[in-house]
Parts: structure tokens; C-alpha cells; sequence
């Protein structure tokens, strides 16, 4: 069952086209992985469909709701970690956790324990969150996007600037996450795409090239491996 | 009101753990008290502008222009790390923002005026001049309220205008303004026309109406009476206010659906 449904979305910004003519169908509880490069429209088209940015034409239903028309219910089944980390850097980790729990009206303390289990946070719970290292912002990140419990999680370059480590590290997390939400990924790392996701859309300049799993999409461009079938395709579309 | 209480909280302790607030908003309204009462007892010359009760109404009125630095800051961080537009996928709504952050631009203000109080109270003890009655010092307080508002919501469109590089210096304008227009420590009454002009902004009004409530003499040595120039001074108090409180609503919810 498809969870979210894009249809003909353009996104115009001045003379600049983010997004041109975008159709996806996201199935309920998988794993999608929007791979592009930068500029490609990956976190345009994140922000529209969380509601930050408005789309200028198209149609776009998310859990059965339209974005033009029920975006407040849309927002309440939704949630989001930006490219940006974007958290309070004056408080500490249990504060921030806290405070978001309050804004979706879940102050399940279980919940949160187990929030804070999942992501390893109980040695920085005290600890303010602009004093955090890369790796631990990013991991508080998601873990606020979770405490609302949403049905679907957007995940804007969850691991842009971590080092190696922490980058297998919040995979591994991801991992668990798997299944129990529908998760849309973006990344233009390839192994990443490949490690994490049940499907994905390729995107350049705005447009959706190819849609489907990595072996699909392997076979689509006769290529070994998916850095080489991304290139391929990406490169034929020119 | 749930959601505002808790962004309030988080706003709170936003400004109160960093040490912009210590610095500007409470130290430097006793750095000006004690620097007057040094120029005012040591330079030999008995200016009324700088005695007790004229300068409180001035120095408060300035003040407040360190909440509207404070408020400024707060929300043009929050633009700058994303932290507003992620809670813009949020259920929370638009007053909920505006309320969160004004109130705390409130406990700010409130805090500012019972220091400068404070420091004026400790002052004339040190002189040996009688202070405010408990009345004056709550009309005082009610007096100056309403450009405490204009302050706050002033900082949050330009909070919600420019970024955290750049609210800084175009607050510091408004801060100086309002430190000359104001006539905080400057007899604006015997600069002719130029008072006249200043009697159209709310700041001098504010201190005007603030030294009639204190009973402080100008620089003619007469005491402040509730005249035309207060009467008159009511009306910049009122529009300012509301202005900026209309302007920082529609440029705040502007910028939630911003593509910037």
C-alpha cells in the first residue's frame, strides 16, 4: 500500500527549476532512498513533503491526507531530521528530548528510555547539546524525530560530515528502525543507499531518472556494481 | 497554552544560559546608574537629568533596548540552525512561536526594571535622598510597559528579518536611537525643535510619562507634570506598540512557509 503518493510535483524557485515534473509512489514500511547529487532536489523535495516549503504545482497525498489541504494532520504523522542537525544548543540532551516530547504530546518516559537506549545517549543525557561531537548532534537529531512517534521519518543526509565510525554506527541504528516506519532517505553516498534502502529514486537536475531496487536498477544499466549503473544512468539522461 | 509553556521554558533557558543577558541586559544598567552618579557627584556640576529620579525613567526605557537585542538574537539563531523550521513540521502553531518568545522577553524586562530600581534604591541611600513610594514604584513600572512590548516584538521582526549576523547591527542602531531620542540623559527640553521631533517616537514620551510618575525635574528645574507633551506622548506609545506588534506577527509567520 503506498503511504505516499507524488504526482506531478514542480518546485520553481525564480529562473531555477528544483524540481521538474517529480511522480513517486512510496510503499508503506519500506526503506526509500532518494540518491542524487547536490542540487539534484533531494532536500527540496523532503521539505515540501513535510510541509517547510510549498510546492508550486502538483498533487501530493501523504497517509491518505493532502498536502494542500490537510497539511495539520499530515504534520502530526510526520516527522523529520534535517540536514542541519537543528537542535536547542543550550539545552542538554534529556532537556531537548524532553522538550520535543511535549510539542507531540508524548511524555511516555518508557518511550523516551528507550529512545535514548537505541541511540546510545545515556552518557551525554546531561550534557549540552552544542557540546556534542558530529556524530552524537546527528544521533540526537534522529532520536528528536522519533519521540513523536511518526509513521513516517524523513531523513535528510543523516550522516553528511561523520567520520567512518560514527557513519557504520548510525547505519546500525537505522537498521533497527527498519520496518517499524516508513523511512525516506536521502544521501549522494552510494554505500549508504546501498546498505540502507528496499528501494530508491535516482535523482538529477530535478527530475526522477529511475526508480526500483539496486539490482533493478543494476540490470537497467547493464552495470556491476551501483556506483557504475548510478553513473550510467545519470549520464544517459544528459 | 501547554505547548507555549513548554517553548517558553525552552526559550527561557535558552537566554539564560548565555551571558549576552548577564552582560547587556542587567550590567550594563548599573554600569550607567554608577557611571552618572560618578559624573553627576564628582564633575562639580548638579545636573537634573542625572539625578536619581530623572535618570530611572531613562535608564529603564534604554534598557529595554538590550531585550530587543536578546530577542532579536534568539530568534535569528533559531532561523540560522534550522532549529524554527524543524519545528515548523511540528504541530505547533504561529502564536505559540510569538507567545514563547515574547514571554520571555517579558520576565527579561521585568527582571531589568527591579534591577534599575534596585541600583536607584541603593544610590539615594548612599546620597541620603528620600526614594519612590511603593505606589510610584508600581506606576512606574505600569508606565513603562508599553515600550517594554514595542522592544520585544521589535527584536522579533528583526529576529525573524536578518540573520545572527547581522540583527546585532541593525539593533544597535535602535539601541542608540533610543538611548538620544529617548533623552535618557540628555535634556532633549532645551533642544527646541529637535524634542519636538522626538515627541513623535515612543521612546522619550516613555521616559517623560516615566519622570512625571518619579517626580523628577528637567533642566530648567521644574518639575515634570502630566501636560500636552504627555498627553500627546501617549499616542506614539500606543501606535509603536501595536505596529510592532501587527509587523513581527505577519513577518514571523512570513517566514515559517519562507522558501529561505
Amino acid at each position: 500500500m503506498d503511504i505516499i503518493s507524488i504526482q506531478s510535483v514542480c518546485k520553481n524557485y525564480k529562473e531555477t527549476k528544483a524540481l521538474d515534473c517529480v511522480s513517486l509512489e512510496i510503499k508503506s514500511g519500506e526503506l526509500f532512498g532518494l540518491l542524487g547529487v547536490n542540487g539534484a532536489g533531494k532536500t527540496t523535495l523532503i521539505k515540501i513533503l513535510c510541509g517547510l516549503t510549498k510546492k508550486s504545482s502538483g498533487k501530493i497525498v501523504i497517509g491518505g491526507f493532502d498536502i494542500d489541504r490537510e497539511i495539520e494532520q499530515i504534520k502530526t504523522i510526520v516527522d523529520v531530521s534535517p540536514q542541519e542537525t537543528s537542535i536547542a544548543n543550550n539545552l542538554t540532551v534529556k532537556e531537548n528530548l524532553e522538550f520535543f516530547a511535549n510539542i507531540y504530546g508524548n511524555e511516555n518516559q518508557n518511550e523516551m528510555s528507550e529512545i535514548v537506549k537505541i541511540f546510545g545517549l545515556e552518557s551525554v543525557l546531561q550534557q549540552r547539546a552544542k557540546t556534542l561531537s558530529g556524530g552524537f548532534k546527528r544521533r540526537l537529531s534522529i532520536a528528536i524525530a522519533l519521540i513523536s512517534k511518526p509513521k513516517i521519518l524523513f531523513l535528510d543526509e543523516p550522516t553528511l560530515g561523520l567520520d567512518v565510525f560514527a557513519r557504520r554506527e548510525l547505519w546500525g541504528i537505522i537498521e533497527k528502525l527498519k520496518g517499524k516506519m516508513t523511512i525516506v532517505l536521502t544521501s549522494h553516498y552510494m554505500e549508504e543507499i546501498e546498505q540502507l534502502c528496499d528501494r530508491v529514486a535516482i535523482l538529477s537536475h530535478g527530475k526522477v531518472l529511475n526508480v526500483g531496487t539496486i539490482d533493478e536498477m543494476k540490470k537497467v544499466a547493464n552495470a556491476e556494481t551501483f556506483e557504475d549503473a548510478f553513473i550510467k544512468i545519470v549520464e544517459s539522461a544528459k | 497554552m501547554s505547548r507555549t509553556i513548554n517553548f517558553l521554558k525552552r526559550n527561557f533557558k535558552e537566554v539564560f544560559r548565555d551571558p549576552i543577558i548577564y552582560i547587556f541586559c542587567l550590567g550594563f544598567p548599573i554600569l550607567m546608574f554608577l557611571l552618572f552618579y560618578v559624573i553627576n557627584n564628582f564633575s562639580n556640576s548638579q545636573t537634573p537629568t542625572f539625578e536619581t529620579r530623572s535618570l530611572l525613567p531613562g535608564i529603564i526605557t534604554f534598557s529595554y533596548s538590550f531585550v530587543m537585542l536578546t530577542m532579536s538574537l534568539i530568534v535569528s539563531k533559531d532561523k540560522q540552525t534550522f532549529f524554527l523550521k524543524r519545528l515548523y513540521s511540528s504541530p505547533m502553531k504561529a502564536h505559540e512561536y510569538i507567545l514563547g518568545y515574547a514571554f520571555v522577553g517579558l520576565i527579561v524586562g521585568f527582571l531589568q526594571t527591579i534591577v534599575c530600581i534596585f541600583v536607584s534604591f541603593l544610590i539615594s541611600v548612599v546620597d541620603g535622598v528620600a526614594f519612590l513610594t511603593f505606589g510610584e514604584i508600581l506606576l512606574l513600572i505600569l508606565s513603562q510597559i508599553p515600550i517594554m512590548i514595542t522592544n520585544i516584538f521589535l527584536g522579533l521582526l528583526f529576529g525573524s528579518l536578518f540573520n545572527d549576523k547581522s540583527a546585532p547591527g541593525i539593533t544597535s542602531v535602535f539601541i542608540s536611537l533610543s538611548g538620544i531620542l529617548g533623552g535618557c540623559w540628555m535634556p532633549l527640553e532645551t533642544m527646541g525643535g529637535f524634542e519636538t521631533i522626538c515627541r513623535c517616537l515612543p521612546f522619550y514620551p516613555s521616559v517623560y510619562i516615566g519622570r512625571v510618575v518619579t517626580n523628577a525635574t528637567n533642566a530648567f528645574g521644574d518639575v515634570y507634570v502630566f501636560n500636552g507633551v504627555a498627553w500627546f506622548g501617549l499616542l506614539p506609545i500606543v501606535i509603536f506598540m501595536f505596529v510592532s506588534i501587527l509587523l513581527s506577527t505577519v513577518f514571523f509567520k512570513k517566514i515559517m512557509t519562507s522558501d529561505k
